[in-house]
């Protein structure tokens, strides 16, 4: 036992505690800080790589109904160290793994030796569902890519033996874990990482992602490389920080289209071809044209796309049928057969049924067993023996005899562990490693120095699942000195185009997260004002407060034209759906939902500071309301999600990469809040109060579109309806006024190229300007409010409203079009 | 013996309530050249003419053409012409030299390659032709022990024929055989599937065959179902016959009358055409299928 506590478990190793008890001296270093540190500062480790990730928006998702599913990969502050000696082995063990898969794939996609020679059996290969027939023949290299970045998990049983316990090869998850974990890990223990000398893991990323411009199929001096990511879900940001971090554009299935036998990008400024594309989709269903399994997802006319020599996909989209657990027990064999080598790292000990004495000795001990499909139907989930009843045992058993060649059975290792924080202090955690590799341009197998390391959350649960594990760091101790590498100044020598591509999906997302931020910040002016009047009152008489309320409530939701909402509400009622009503659309909470899923889905746009901002104001929010009855404490929440949504903004004017996506946000923010400035004028002038409740009513409008003061230092005077209607309309150099508006979206649009066949949205806007600055000059010579200048106002109103509309449309129909409209 | 000509015309025509911007198509309907059949001439005629269009074997050994329209249209029209020659020979069942139940054959029917590619392929279950318990109940009659294998397949051929009724417009091409076992009704895919995987569950070799009956036949021979529109029926295999041909919706071994165009493990492998388009609407399908003897 070290003085820290830390202890191996019985009978199993652990890969810091020699077998003479003594530390590993690859953790000695970590040891020695744990020691200066205390408990206490382990979980301060703990804490601030979860806020850490928390804030990068790695750990954070929308809570989910599904407890298992809520919870995403948190990150345990302790890496696995690795010694330099220790890795040179698992090096080459790797290397030889991937270059086998590459060989076995060439042979399995072409002239099938190992079948025909009965190497493997062929069922193995036929009756797996990522074998895509109508990929067979097609000869690998020139064009036409094998395996791409392939992922192995590797563990070490008790008696020392490194297994491989699965291959990843199709679209392996966890490179962008693996390179945040890195990051956030850095930012923990920064002065324990310089003082370990710890491989670097940024060469490998640009290696890689040289190599991805390097199967483009004809050979280009700037290829168009892509990231093709169909999740819609949180759960997988980790593509988008891939996307983010090397500035790959990542594009959905339905960005792409394939015309002329080629792929291509629905981009903001067009189609444009594409040439390698490294997928993070599931390769046996990418084309529906040609997929036997059904798939929505799919991109039609991608595989004549890749047989015609168009485009590299990477990895081969057949890679999926040798992740088959079939294949283990025949890999030594095959390894001989295809390499002329001995396997150097074995898979975890497999007996495929379809053999009879491997069916006999799996039922034999069965209770020990790991049970997997052969064919990977998704129909048979994998099954440890010894969670099993008596009961699920025999319908096991049942199973694998009615149909033995479709499974096979896995001893259960006795996994090593590796040290890691708990609550009660430093416990030891069985722990798998995953790591990272590919076959670069001239042959040389490039192994990623470090990987992602998972371990149990408690003892006796599974690894492999996100809701049982957590994941590490893993620290491959150097023998050299390294230097700090900079990947975005070695990405700009390489010949991999970082260019200004906006898919027309990722644009018309932003637009909404522009447009959606706005009506945020609107419905929650209005709360707050609300909140104001009540808890303060307007000084007022209690009939006139109300009168004002009940103005204000039906003002909103008229601005959301969704006045049917209200039917037999109370005002108090009312008030609380603008709160937390998701279903109520002139509501904080729904419009927030939507701006929330909007940046979602445009995430890799985002940098850490606006993800941070993101989760502030949804977050925020969502727990400010949840299960609350009054709002009388929520103004401080409301000021809070005012100020975040604000910084959101402020800090895309800084931040975003792209010039184009920018701009689409900042219309959709301009164009929402020119409409809200026309539409609570026209509600206002359509009033026509008088006396107190009119002066009241118009500085309420003020208020909401934050220029109570300007009116004060320009007009020195109680608010009128005309002022306020030549304030918010016409006041030149206002920033608020539809004046400002209109000069800042002419400026954005015009960033915005010219769609085909069509004029440039853009144009509308001097027609805008034209009218406004008109209208604004006679508003100047009247200055009154009768009769007259109301229905010319209101005429007028009307006009801009449908001006910005048909702007908004043509936005859609000129850059968006193929994608749903939304309202 | 003599050779005889056939002249075929197979038109495929959709009619889109809205307007298509893109499509993207499979067409199989190239007839492979074996068992003496041969082609004379053979094209495939496409309105609108396609923006893209490459030829190519798939992983069964038919030709497949992949082709795509990308400009705006609201009708797709294929027209596939084809001669063939082939004798007029009659097909006589062969036997095979062993028996269904031979538990020695298995090993090696399911390692061996025929015609380039695993025979395995048509003794797995697939898509249309899955291995459902039900087929069981329906094979039971005929599993006598020591039956020679074509002998009960071609009963089994006579039996789909006797016990099930052919009923035009009876199911379609996503019919389960699940509900035509229970229905005992269907066309020439559901016998076609149906008797496939039968097959398949003892353990013989079986594909699906698409392709042409002659329409008209010379006069005082019956005029045989499913001459109007393309055609299904079966192969079964054992070591020592090879692929034997057989139809089950009209109960006889395919001869001259029967124009082969493609196989594969069922239906989907050698739809005639399939297609992905993005528009919007509705669709309405004609097929029109002419065999005329020269």
């Amino acid at each position: 036992m070290l003085d820290c506590g830390y202890k191996a478990l019985n009978g199993r190793r652990d890969e810091a505690i020699a077998l003479d008890d003594n530390i590993e001296p690859e953790w000695q270093d970590l040891f020695e800080s744990i020691s200066r540190h205390k408990i206490e500062g382990l979980q301060e480790w703990r804490q601030d790589a979860a806020r850490i990730s928390r804030e990068r928006g790695l750990a954070y998702r929308p809570a989910s109904t599904d407890p298992g599913q809520a919870e995403g990969w948190s990150l345990d502050p302790i890496p696995w160290f690795i010694s330099a000696e220790r890795w040179a082995e698992l090096d080459a063990g790797i290397a030889q793994r991937i270059r086998l898969a590459g060989a076995l794939l060439a042979d399995v996609y072409g002239a099938q030796n190992v079948l025909k020679k009965g190497i493997i059996p062929n069922g193995i290969i036929l009756n797996h569902q990522g074998f895509v027939r109508s990929l067979h023949n097609l000869p690998l290299g020139s064009g036409v890519v094998g395996l791409g970045l392939s992922a192995f998990d590797l563990v070490r049983d008790s008696s020392g033996q490194t297994f491989v316990v699965n291959d990843r090869l199709d679209c392996p998850f966890g490179l962008g874990l693996a390179l945040e974990n890195r990051t956030i890990i850095n930012k923990v223990l920064p002065r324990l990482f310089r003082r370990c000398g710890v491989r670097r893991i940024g060469g490998f990323f640009t290696d890689w992602f040289n190599h991805l411009g390097q199967c483009a199929p004809v050979a280009k001096t700037e290829p168009l490389v892509v990231i093709l990511d169909d999740s819609e879900h949180k759960d997988d940001s980790e593509i988008s920080f891939l996307a983010n971090y090397c500035g790959i554009t990542r594009v959905h299935p339905s960005d792409l289209t394939v015309r002329d036998g080629r792929v291509w990008i629905r981009a903001l400024r067009g189609l444009v071809p594409v040439d390698v594309i490294w997928k993070t989709t599931h390769g046996n269903t990418m084309d529906s044209l040609e997929s036997d399994i059904v798939s929505i997802r799919g991109i039609a006319g991608i595989f004549e796309s890749i047989r015609s020599g168009n485009v590299a996909v990477s990895s081969h989209p057949g890679s999926e049928v040798l992740q088959s657990p079939g294949l283990y027990p025949f890999l030594p064999t095959v390894c001989r057969e295809l390499l002329g080598e001995d396997l150097l790292i074995p898979s975890v000990l497999t007996w495929w049924c379809g053999d009879s004495n491997s069916l006999s000795h799996v039922i034999a001990n069965l209770s020990k067993m790991v049970i997997k499909s052969v064919g990977n139907t998704r129909r048979v989930k994998t099954q440890y023996g010894r969670m099993l009843s008596k009961e699920e045992l025999a319908e096991l058993k049942a199973k694998i005899m009615a149909n033995p060649e479709d499974f096979v059975g896995q001893e259960e290792l006795n996994i090593s562990s590796i040290p890691t924080v708990r609550p009660e202090g430093l416990l030891p955690r069985s722990a798998v490693l995953r790591s990272f590799s590919f076959v670069d341009s001239s042959g040389v197998v490039q192994v990623m120095p470090g990987g992602l390391a998972r371990v149990t959350k408690f003892e006796g649960a599974i690894v492999s699942t996100p809701a049982m594990g957590e994941s590490k760091d893993v620290w491959v101790r150097s023998l050299r000195e390294e230097t700090p590498y900079s990947i975005a100044s070695v990405l700009s020598h390489s010949n991999l185009r970082v260019p200004d591509i906006v898919p027309s999906r990722t644009g018309e997302n932003l637009f909404w997260t522009g447009r959606y931020a706005e009506r945020v910040a609107v419905a929650a002016r209005f709360a707050s004002r609300l909140i104001d009047c009540r808890s303060r009152g307007l000084s007022g008489t209690k009939g006139f407060e109300d009168r004002h309320e009940a103005l204000l409530i039906q003002s909103l939701f008229t601005l959301f034209d969704c006045t049917s909402f209200l039917k037999k509400k109370t005002a108090d009622e009312s008030l609380m759906a603008i709160i937390k009503e998701t279903t109520c659309p002139a509501g904080i909470m729904f419009n927030l939902e939507r701006f929330y899923f909007a940046t979602q889905a445009a995430r890799e746009e985002w940098s850490p500071a606006s993800i941070l901002a993101i989760g502030s104001c949804y977050d925020g929010w969502k727990n400010a309301v949840e299960g609350i009855d009054s709002y009388f404490r929520l103004e401080a929440d409301l000021d809070s999600l005012q100020l975040h949504l604000t910084a959101f903004l402020g800090l895309n004017l800084d931040s975003m990469t792209r010039d184009l996506g920018w701009a689409l946000l900042d219309a959709g923010r301009r164009i929402e809040r020119a409409k809200t400035v026309c539409g609570l004028l026209s509600i206002l002038i359509k009033g026509d109060l008088a006396g107190d409740m009119n002066t009241i009513f118009n500085e309420s409008i003020l208020y909401f579109m934050d220029s109570v003061r300007t009116y004060q230092s320009t007009y020195l005077d109680k608010p009128v309806t005309c002022l306020t209607t030549l304030l918010l309309l016409g006041l030149p150099d206002y920033p608020r006024s539809v004046f400002g508006l209109l000069d800042r979206l002419s400026f954005v649009v015009k960033k915005l190229p010219v769609p085909n066949h069509q004029n440039h949205p853009g144009d509308l806007i001097p027609v805008m300007q034209d009218r406004l600055s008109k209208f604004v000059v006679r508003l100047n010579q009247m200055r009154t409010c009768d009769d007259f200048v109301r229905s010319e106002t209101l005429v007028f109103l009307e006009e801009m409203l449908e001006l910005l509309d048909t702007l908004s449309d043509e936005l859609t129909t000129s850059y968006f079009s193929h994608a749903l409209k939304q309202t | 013996m003599s050779q005889l000509r056939y002249r075929i015309q197979h038109r495929t025509a959709y009619e889109y309530s809205g307007r298509i911007d893109l499509c993207h198509n499979l067409v199989h309907l190239f007839p492979r050249e074996e068992g003496g059949q041969e082609t004379l001439s053979h094209r495939v005629e496409i309105v609108p003419e396609p923006h893209f269009r490459s030829e190519r074997k798939d992983y069964f050994g038919n030709t497949v053409l992949y082709f795509s329209i990308q400009q705006s249209h609201a009708s797709l029209d294929v027209i596939s012409k084809t001669t063939v020659e082939k004798s007029d020979d009659e097909v006589v069942l062969p036997e095979s030299e062993s028996s269904w139940d031979d538990v020695s054959l298995r090993s090696s029917l399911s390692s061996s390659f025929v015609d380039g590619i695993p025979l395995l392929n048509y003794l797995s279950p697939s898509r249309s032709c899955p291995a459902i318990p039900e087929l069981d109940e329906f094979l039971k009659k005929s599993l006598q022990p020591g039956k020679e294998t074509m002998g009960l397949v071609n009963e089994l051929m006579g039996r789909i024929y006797d016990e099930f009724k052919y009923v035009k417009g009876s199911t379609d091409s996503s019919t389960p055989i699940s509900k035509v076992l229970k229905e005992k009704q269907g066309v020439c895919q559901d016998f076609a599937h149906l008797m496939i995987a039968a097959l398949r569950r003892i353990r013989i070799p079986a594909r699906y065959i698409s392709g042409y009956l002659e329409t008209e036949p010379a006069s005082g021979q019956k005029k045989l179902a499913g001459a109007d529109a393309s055609h299904a029926w079966v192969e079964a295999y054992t070591a020592s016959t090879g692929w034997i041909g057989f139809d089950p919706t009209n109960n006889r071994i395919p001869s001259h009358q029967h124009i082969k165009v493609c196989h594969g493990r069922d239906y989907f492998d050698v739809q005639p055409l399939r297609g992905v388009f993005v528009g919007s609407g509705g669709q309405e399908l004609v097929v029109e299928v002419d065999v005329e003897r020269l």
